[in-house]
């Protein structure tokens, strides 16, 4: 080893190139792959929301099949829509941890276990040719057992019948809670009414199967095998978003053919 | 001695050289089942006592038999009496076993005979799967390593087949007693060598690996299509107040006329056989004092705690006791020589340990109702750090004592 | 160490010196990865080119670098190049980078890179180096895709997400094995690869450090 190698000039230089060389060659990256990425990231919530809506159609461009829908920002303060943010960018998982942006719920509203409700959100709207609501998706999240179950609902234009249900983030038991994203578990909330007769939030998670003769029935949905705190979970936040602090005013709102 | 003799003749055959060198462990084993082994120790630390590895195993295999029958009618008890409220159920059934039952018993809650053979018809196979399936895997390592079959698995096997429900499917019980036997045991160098209860390690497995078939309502009964929440369950959801209101006295539990594993819902069948065990010094009682002390405070403490949302919080130590596992884990499971503290100090901490994890999981943790498992061989895992330190303390304290 | 051949230095770490059997290196990505054989391949590629480019960037430069600031011009082109990689599966394999979450970015600190930058890069020319590091990449690819497909085809009746075991919740006949899709799974299976590995190489077994006195008449004549 040379002393002119280990000189105090010599290892400046170094260090000094070497950041320079990984530093340009890390934000090249970066910034060239910046547009692919994003597109990317927007393209797979978009999927999500299209399959939840059970439009999904894969032989078809994202881009193309995603243009049938409006993202609009709704306030949930008002239960209104809004255009304090913009729909697209606005982040509500961000948005519901910043103080100025959400509101504390107190234990007794807090039956989703989320602790603060952001007081915006982005919901999706597909729309019939002559304007009105087709189909409208919610995005839902609440406390499972291990984890918060990120989803979306869809209601059909009655606001009251489902369309579908799915989680697209979830840390759940695989084989107990992890069958929310079971195919035939979800399959069960279409055609289920959310709202009884007058007005209040009525859709349940029951224990084992739904009795198929029950006056209930189209209010209930089957449990998850072995997975009582995530079923209950689910309901829990089913109902807390289409309750009083969650979307239940701003559907009150589109009901009465004013938001 | 016709037996003897035989055995004597062939035993050239499987000896070094023999032309069934291969097979010496199978040998063995069937050889010193019937009689004492020939080889006893002849160096100086020579210990004059009857009890040696294999009596000890078989008085514990003895010792479970309460239990056993216990199990069995109570299997055979819950079925029939569900059958009998609604015989639409028993028609609709579609089991194998049920024909065998119709041949020698009839269905009929009351009679002790039709319980026990129902229930024999679902243990026996269980029992059966696991001892040949378990069985071929000791004589499998014995053979390569080349040493005995050893009798703890007698042990193993009867604890395993007592603690799944009684519902499981068979090849599930085979699987799970390989995983316990395999993993457990022989991969750490077979019995003596493993620091986890194999039958314990192979229960653990089912349950995180089927988890639909090892919890949850539905398999606690040996009826198809009839969901009987356990005593735990009910009270995980709604307290002891839940329990109670089902019909369930504190009597019943403790005799064990309940929804359960096979093996453990009996309390007083357990304390029988625990009694024999502790009698005969086989179980430690040391560590039976510590899991129950633990137990005891840990829920006394809860218990002064108190919680509106977790009805768990509230169930007093004499509950905790009956329902569940607890009993036959502390008496069975805990004791289990091999995987638990060496020290007498030790064995005290050790015990505590159980008793105190067991409650932490049932009242705190929300997805498993069931801690007695999970508590033994958490507690398993931390036996040699335990005797450690307590060595350590003992030689500190002797250094001590010599420096004057 | 002696002169090794290319066919050595890319060969052997795959039996012989596997950086997770032998050297147990890489483990914590190793049971994050492996429920699904799609998403632990793009890790393999992820980690193998890594240490490939990292081994070969860093040979490049080893006889410049200061040895007072070896390790951290070693980290520095490591953590570069996988941020590069961790851009680039962002933007071209999206779903898939979404699953690898953050233990893309991990393999910064995975073991098997440093120690190959630090115990072969330094002291080899730049195309020895680059070989070594898609060996050990490959020998890290071997474990991996052995726990993944076993993972995957048991705790799920899938390989690359299509449906090879009907599972029962669908109307099959086979009941997945849900453990097999917790991570401590992976321990099991990695130590049972082990064991079969070093039952067939004898020399790879550790040495005992302490030895069982005899106990009965079959261990002594064993002995």
């Amino acid at each position: 080893m040379s002393s002119k190698k280990e000189s105090v000039a010599r290892t400046l230089t170094v260090a000094l190139l070497v950041c320079l060389v990984c530093s340009v060659v890390v934000s090249a990256a970066a910034v060239a792959l910046k547009p692919v990425q994003t597109t990317n990231r927007l393209q797979d919530k978009q999927r999500n929301i299209l399959q939840i809506a059970g439009l999904y159609d894969e032989s078809r461009s994202i881009e193309e099949q995603f243009s049938q829908i409006t993202p609009r920002l709704v306030d949930l303060r008002t239960g209104e829509f809004s255009d304090a943010q913009d729909p697209l960018t606005f982040d509500q998982q961000k948005a519901s941890k910043d103080p100025d942006m959400s509101q504390q719920l107190t234990g007794e509203q807090d039956i989703a276990s989320i602790r603060r409700r952001a007081d915006y959100s982005t919901v999706y709207v597909v729309e019939n040719t002559d304007g009105s609501i087709k189909t409208l998706i919610l995005p839902i999240h609440g406390y499972g057992l291990w984890s918060t179950l990120y989803g979306f609902m869809a209601l059909e234009s009655d606001l009251q019948t489902v369309v579908g249900l799915g989680f697209y983030q979830h840390a759940e038991t695989p084989g107990l809670g992890g069958e929310v994203d079971n195919p035939n578990w979800k399959a069960q909330w279409q055609g289920k009414v959310v709202y009884d007769e007058s007005g209040d939030v009525d859709i349940s998670v029951v224990k084992g199967s739904v009795d198929p003769n029950s006056p209930k029935a189209e209010h209930q949905v089957d449990g998850l095998a072995g997975a009582t705190l995530t079923s209950r979970g689910v309901e829990s936040l089913v109902r807390f978003w289409l309750g009083e602090d969650g979307f239940g005013p701003f559907l009150d709102h589109l009901r009465a053919g004013e938001a | 001695m016709g037996l003897r003799s035989f055995l004597d003749k062939i035993e050239h055959n499987f000896e070094k050289g023999g032309k069934h060198e291969k097979w010496y462990a199978l040998y063995e084993a069937i050889d010193t089942f019937f009689y004492r082994p020939g080889s006893v120790t002849k160096t100086t630390a020579h210990v004059r006592d009857g009890l040696d590895l294999k009596r000890m195993m078989i008085t514990v295999w003895l010792c479970t038999f309460p239990v056993i029958f216990y199990g069995m009618y109570n299997i055979g008890f819950q079925a029939n009496t569900i059958y009998a409220g609604n015989p639409d159920l028993l028609a609709a059934q579609d089991n194998w076993r049920l024909a065998l039952i119709a041949l020698f018993a009839g269905f009929d809650p009351a009679s002790l005979w039709d319980n026990l053979i129902h229930g024999a018809a679902y243990f026996l196979p269980v029992y059966a799967v696991t001892f040949l399936v378990g069985g071929f895997w000791e004589v499998v390592f014995a053979s390569i390593r080349k040493h005995e079959v050893n009798e703890g698995f007698f042990v193993t096997s009867i604890l395993f087949a007592l603690i799944v429900p009684p519902s499981i499917p068979l090849w599930q019980v085979a699987l799970g007693i390989s995983f316990g036997v395999v993993i457990g045991k022989e991969v750490f160098g077979g019995t003596g060598k493993n620091f986890l209860n194999p039958a314990l390690t192979g229960r653990a497995f089912l349950f995180f690996a089927y988890p639909a078939q090892m919890s949850g309502d539905a398999v606690w009964t040996a009826v198809d299509g009839f969901a009987g929440a356990t005593a735990l369950s009910m009270a995980a959801s709604g307290g002891i107040e839940q329990v109670v209101g089902s019909g369930l006295t504190w009597l019943n539990a403790f005799y064990g006329n309940m929804q359960g594993s096979m093996g453990e819902v009996s309390t007083l069948a357990i304390f029988i056989g625990g009694a024999v065990l502790l009698m005969t010094k086989i179980a430690n009682w040391r560590i039976v004092a510590g899991v129950m002390l633990g137990m005891i405070a840990t829920s006394l403490l809860f218990n002064g705690i108190g919680s509106d949302t977790n009805p768990m919080f509230g169930v007093p130590w004499y509950w905790h006791m009956v329902i569940g596992g607890f009993a036959f884990g502390m008496i069975f499971m805990a004791t289990d020589p091999v995987s638990a503290s060496m020290t007498n100090t030790g064995k005290w901490i050790f015990g505590a340990l159980i008793g105190l994890m067991v409650i932490l999981i049932r009242v705190v943790n929300p997805a498993f109702p069931e801690g007695m498992m999970l508590a033994i061989l958490f507690a398993n895992l931390f036996a040699p750090l335990i005797d450690h330190f307590v060595v350590q303390a003992n030689i500190k304290r002797r250094l001590a004592r010599n420096v004057q | 160490m002696a002169k090794a051949t290319a066919r050595q230095v890319l060969f052997e770490p795959i039996f012989s010196n596997n950086p997770i059997a032998l050297q147990i290196l890489g483990i914590c990505s190793a049971l994050a990865v492996t429920t699904s054989l799609s998403v632990t391949l793009v890790m393999c590629i992820a980690l193998t080119s890594v240490t490939a480019l990292s081994n070969f960037f860093i040979s490049i430069v080893r006889n410049q670098i200061p040895s007072s600031i070896r390790m951290i011009v070693q980290m520095v082109i490591i953590a570069s190049l996988v941020i590069v990689v961790d851009q680039v599966l962002k933007a071209y394999a999206y779903s898939i980078s979404k699953q690898l979450s953050v233990f893309v970015g991990l393999i910064i600190t995975n073991c098997i890179v440093m120690g190959r930058a630090e115990a072969f890069a330094m002291q080899n020319p730049p195309h020895m180096s680059f070989l070594d590091g898609v060996g050990n990449g490959l020998g890290y690819s071997f474990i991996l895709i052995c726990v993944a497909v076993v993972r995957e085809l048991l705790g799920a009746g899938k390989l690359f997400g299509i449906e090879i075991l009907p599972v029962v919740n669908a109307g099959g006949w086979y009941q997945p094995n849900g453990l097999l899709l917790l991570p401590p799974s992976a321990f099991f299976i990695i130590g049972l690869i082990i064991w079969g590995l070093r039952s067939w190489k004898k020399d790879q077994v550790e040495e005992a450090e302490f030895k069982m006195a005899p106990q009965s008449r079959a261990m002594k004549e064993a002995m």
